[in-house]
Parts: structure tokens; C-alpha cells; sequence
């Protein structure tokens, strides 16, 4: 993270399933065993009812943005030849919402409630997962 | 009427801007000073030292013990705390209920930073406990409020020229104070056409960077009608955080600015249209817009035409905001100047920026990203 590279993931106990799923193309968050809850970002316990019980739990990928930025000011040295490029609030179909960008990077055609659906992009070597916009399909047609 | 059972009895600020051979509590103790001699009060007088370490400042949470030996303070009360943009308004808050409580007398609240010799870019990566954002690029202050400002022009229309209105306003007050680092006048064209930070908000959207100290003398009212200057009541507090980010839905929309007003609505017994005149916490033009809504000055949505032409919000107008210049214009202290002129408002202190009969004024501060606010309502007595 300070030699200017890429911020990879750092995975811990609490967010490693969610890292293996990205790591296998299925996007995963928590289901809390006591309440049911699904969650995101990963913690050890439920926000709603303290439960420190979780299962990981597929979900569709699927969703709108909420909102987004085109960032122009280069922060970081693994991104300062990159700009402009974007980055959005998605809320999931199943509830949580995420960080993440819309491919292309540098795409100008966002708008807030935009359909979106998860594909899992190569980043150094890592796998992350971005979002594409389903807006004016189905949604279903091409695969990740 | 009004909660009034504590006040500000002084208010000290150190020279701002780019000061090299300053440190944040070479600094503070400026501000420190010049407080106790706005209050007419020497240092024996104060018994509580409530600190906001600065962006620079290396103690940390231990930042009381060390400005503490620096003034000569062996406080009944003390501590240090770091909410951002609200800490001026939580640590008067503290100083006021310990006063109250008879836990101490008189308290100083002091901040002093150099953020602008330090460099300071506050380009941090935002994220989670577990995931830094810097994975997908997000980093620095001005993408939360972006996040934000856009979801704003998205549901209600808002425009980047309503936007600009606010930072050309801020400038025209700021070029009315003497003491503003950025006097020189802006039009909406300069602010279109500054760079663009993070889209939606260019260069003239986002607040300064600067070196500086402010103080803050709190005690009870009987004492601060002994002071020097006159007393400045406060009236009402509150105080609202959202600290799940991700996890409230609508955290976009900083409900929590909205509840940290009506606690102190309620306390002061007024509403909106008892206020002559708001000091609202400015990071980015988009933070006044998202204040005055949630302060009931117009309602959900209709803040972008309310600020449009800067008519209403410059002094003269209904409802003359951040009459000092704010954080886009005055000087960066993280609020803190915002109660300085809050005071000196009530006060009438302000010569050509004073706002005629003012009586009340709401003040409000928020930090850490978009999670933490508070709010003071504090009454003249001038
Ligand atoms: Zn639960």
C-alpha cells in the first residue's frame, strides 16, 4: 500500500470468504445466524443483534447505483494515470451496499440508479469485483 | 427562554495560513492568549482543557498532556477528542454540561494545526474496518461529499452552479473580514471553471488548507457576565453521528445533521425562523446545502434554488450564512472559526460583515468522513 501499488485486499478471518468467493466468481456476503441479516462490509459480529454466527451467503450481483463520482485529482500512485475514472455507492437487490467502480473505469455514461450487475475484474493480479450496466437489457444475456 | 446555563465568555484565534515555524501548540497557546484576553480572565482562572489534536499534531489522543504542560494547566477536567469537523461543537458541549454539573468553571476548548506547512492533503483511503476503498480508488474527503452532491442533482435537480453560488458568496464575505486568507473576489465562471476534483465538485467547491489555532472560553453565565467581552449564551446543543456508513441507508443524506439540529432546537425552545444568522460547517459548497435542509431553513430538495444567486445566504439576505467566509474562504479550523464568528456576531463585533440585530445564531459542525455532527445555538446578549 506505501510503495504506490495497487491496495490489495487484506484478508483476515472476517473477510477472507468474501475474498475466496471473488476469488471463484461468485460475489458472497454474510448471513447472520442469529437474525438472518445480510451484511456488508464483513465484521465479526452483527450490527443488527450482536450474533457472532455467520454463514457466507451468494447473492445476485445484481443491483442499481446509488450514486457516483468521476475522480479527477490523482491521490494515489496506482491510480494517477488512470483518472478521470469512476467510482459508485451500488445497493444490492438482496439489501447491502458496496464500493466499487463500473467498467469501463473511465465510462461517462453513469446515472444514480442505474442498473448494474457484478463481474470479477483482474487487478495486478488480484481479483476484484467491478460492476457493468444492465441498463436496457435483461440483464441475464452475457455471461461473467 | 433557551437552555443558557453555560456561555462563551472568550474566543481567541493565533494568525492563520501558512505559518512554517509554528507547530499546532505554539499555535494553540497563541489562540490560548488571546482568549484569555478577549475574557479578561488569566490563566488561573481556567480548570478544564478540552483539546482537538491537530492533523499535525503527533500526540494523538494524548494531546491534552502535552498542550496542558505547555499552558500551565492542571485542569479538574480534561481530555482530547478527534471527531473532525464536529469536534468544536461536541467539546463546547462538554465544557458547557461540566459547568452545569459544577465540575469545573471555566474551560478552554482548543485546536491548533498545521496542516498547510505539514501538508496535509486529506487524500486518505475512506473504508471499513475490514476493506480499505483504495481498491477501487476511492480515496480522499471530497469523494464521500461527491457521493453525496451527486445523489443530490440527481433526485432533486441541483446543479454545479448552485453549488458555485455557495463558494462565491463565502468569498464575497470573506472579502469583507480582514483576517480571511482568500479575499479576492470569485465569479460563477472562475468557479465552472476550476478543475474538477471529484466530479461533481471542482477546485472552488472544496474548502482551504491552512495553519492556525482557535480558543474557546466556556463558562457559566454569572461568570461570563464578569468578562471583558460581552457574553454569548448557549442557548441549545446537539449532537448526531451515523457510524455504520454502508450500513444506514440513507447515509448518503447525513440524517444524523438532521437530528443533531432538532436536539438543539428543541433545548433552545426556537426554530428556524428565530435564526438571524448560521455559521454551517462548509468542507465543500455542498455541505451548506445539505445543512440547510436538514436545519429546516427550506425544505428536503430545495436547497440548490434556495442558495441560487447567493441572495438569500449573503449578508443582507433572509438567512446570511458563514458571514466570515467559512472553511471555503475564511481559513480551514475544522469549525472552530465557524463559533469564533458565531460570537463575534452576537456580539457586534463584525463592522461591514455585521449582521444588523443579531440575535441568534445556529452553528454546526460535522466530521470523519460524513459520519459525525453537532450543533450549538448560542444567543447574544449585546
Ligand atoms: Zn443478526
Amino acid at each position: 500500500m506505501s510503495d504506490g501499488g495497487f491496495v490489495r485486499p487484506v484478508r483476515t478471518e472476517v473477510n477472507r470468504g468474501f475474498w475466496e468467493g471473488v476469488d471463484d466468481g461468485v460475489l458472497r456476503v454474510q448471513r447472520c445466524l442469529g437474525c438472518g441479516e445480510l451484511r456488508y462490509p464483513p465484521a465479526s459480529r452483527c450490527p443488527r443483534c450482536l450474533d457472532a454466527e455467520w454463514t457466507w451467503q451468494p447473492v445476485s450481483g445484481r443491483g442499481e447505483v446509488l450514486s457516483y463520482v468521476v475522480v479527477h485529482q490523482r491521490y494515489h500512485p496506482a491510480w494517477s494515470d488512470r483518472v478521470p475514472y469512476n467510482v459508485v455507492l451500488v445497493q444490492l437487490d438482496e439489501g447491502p451496499r458496496l464500493i466499487s467502480n463500473v467498467l469501463p473505469l473511465s465510462g461517462a455514461d453513469l446515472r444514480v440508479g442505474m442498473a448494474v450487475r457484478v463481474v470479477f475484474d483482474d487487478e495486478d493480479g488480484v481479483r476484484v469485483p467491478r460492476f457493468v450496466s444492465t441498463d436496457g437489457t435483461d440483464g441475464a444475456t452475457e455471461p461473467n | 427562554m433557551g437552555w443558557r446555563r453555560a456561555a462563551i465568555s472568550g474566543v481567541g484565534v493565533s494568525r492563520q495560513g501558512k505559518l512554517p515555524d509554528e507547530t499546532p501548540n505554539s499555535l494553540a497557546a497563541e489562540a490560548f492568549v488571546a482568549a484569555l484576553d478577549d475574557a479578561g480572565l488569566r490563566r488561573e482562572n481556567v480548570d478544564g482543557l478540552l483539546t482537538m489534536p491537530g492533523t499535525k499534531s503527533p500526540e494523538g489522543a494524548k494531546h491534552y498532556l502535552a498542550l496542558g504542560e505547555q499552558l500551565g494547566i492542571n485542569p479538574r477536567i480534561t481530555g482530547s477528542l478527534s471527531m473532525g469537523g464536529a469536534t468544536a461543537g461536541v467539546l463546547i458541549q462538554q465544557a458547557a454540561l461540566a459547568i452545569d454539573a459544577g465540575m469545573a468553571s471555566t474551560v478552554a476548548c482548543v485546536f491548533g494545526d498545521t496542516a498547510k506547512t505539514g501538508g496535509s492533503r486529506f487524500n486518505a483511503a475512506a473504508g471499513t474496518d475490514t476493506d480499505s476503498w483504495g481498491i477501487w480508488g476511492m480515496f480522499g474527503n471530497a469523494a464521500n461529499s461527491a457521493f453525496g452532491a451527486q445523489r443530490h442533482m440527481a433526485r432533486y435537480g441541483t446543479t454545479s452552479e448552485q453549488l458555485g453560488w455557495v463558494a462565491v458568496t463565502m468569498r464575497e464575505h470573506a472579502a469583507l473580514n480582514p483576517d480571511a486568507i482568500m479575499r479576492e473576489r470569485i465569479t460563477l465562471d472562475d468557479h465552472q471553471s476550476s478543475r474538477m476534483i471529484v466530479d461533481p465538485l471542482h477546485l472552488l467547491d472544496c474548502c482551504i488548507i491552512s495553519d492556525g489555532a482557535v480558543a474557546v472560553i466556556v463558562t457559566s453565565p454569572e461568570r461570563a457576565r464578569d468578562a471583558r467581552s460581552a457574553p454569548v449564551d448557549i442557548w441549545g446543543m446537539g449532537q448526531g453521528h451515523t457510524l455504520e456508513k454502508l450500513g444506514r441507508p440513507d447515509w448518503w443524506y447525513l440524517p444524523h445533521q438532521a437530528d443533531c439540529v432538532s436536539d438543539a432546537y428543541r433545548m433552545a425552545g426556537v426554530s428556524p425562523a428565530d435564526i438571524d444568522v448560521a455559521q454551517l460547517y462548509d468542507n465543500f459548497t455542498i455541505s451548506v446545502l445539505f445543512w440547510l435542509e436538514h436545519a429546516g431553513f427550506c425544505a428536503p430538495g430545495e436547497a440548490g434554488p434556495f442558495v441560487e444567486g447567493g441572495k438569500r445566504i449573503r449578508l443582507g439576505g433572509d438567512l446570511p450564512v458563514n458571514t466570515a467566509g467559512g472553511n471555503l474562504s475564511e481559513s480551514y479550523m475544522q469549525g472552530w472559526l465557524h463559533v469564533v464568528e458565531g460570537v463575534r456576531q452576537l456580539r457586534g463585533e463584525c463592522g461591514p460583515r455585521q449582521v444588523d440585530g443579531a440575535r441568534l445564531c445556529l452553528v454546526t459542525g460535522r466530521g470523519m468522513t460524513l459520519n459525525t455532527a453537532s450543533c450549538l445555538i448560542l444567543g447574544g446578549t449585546a
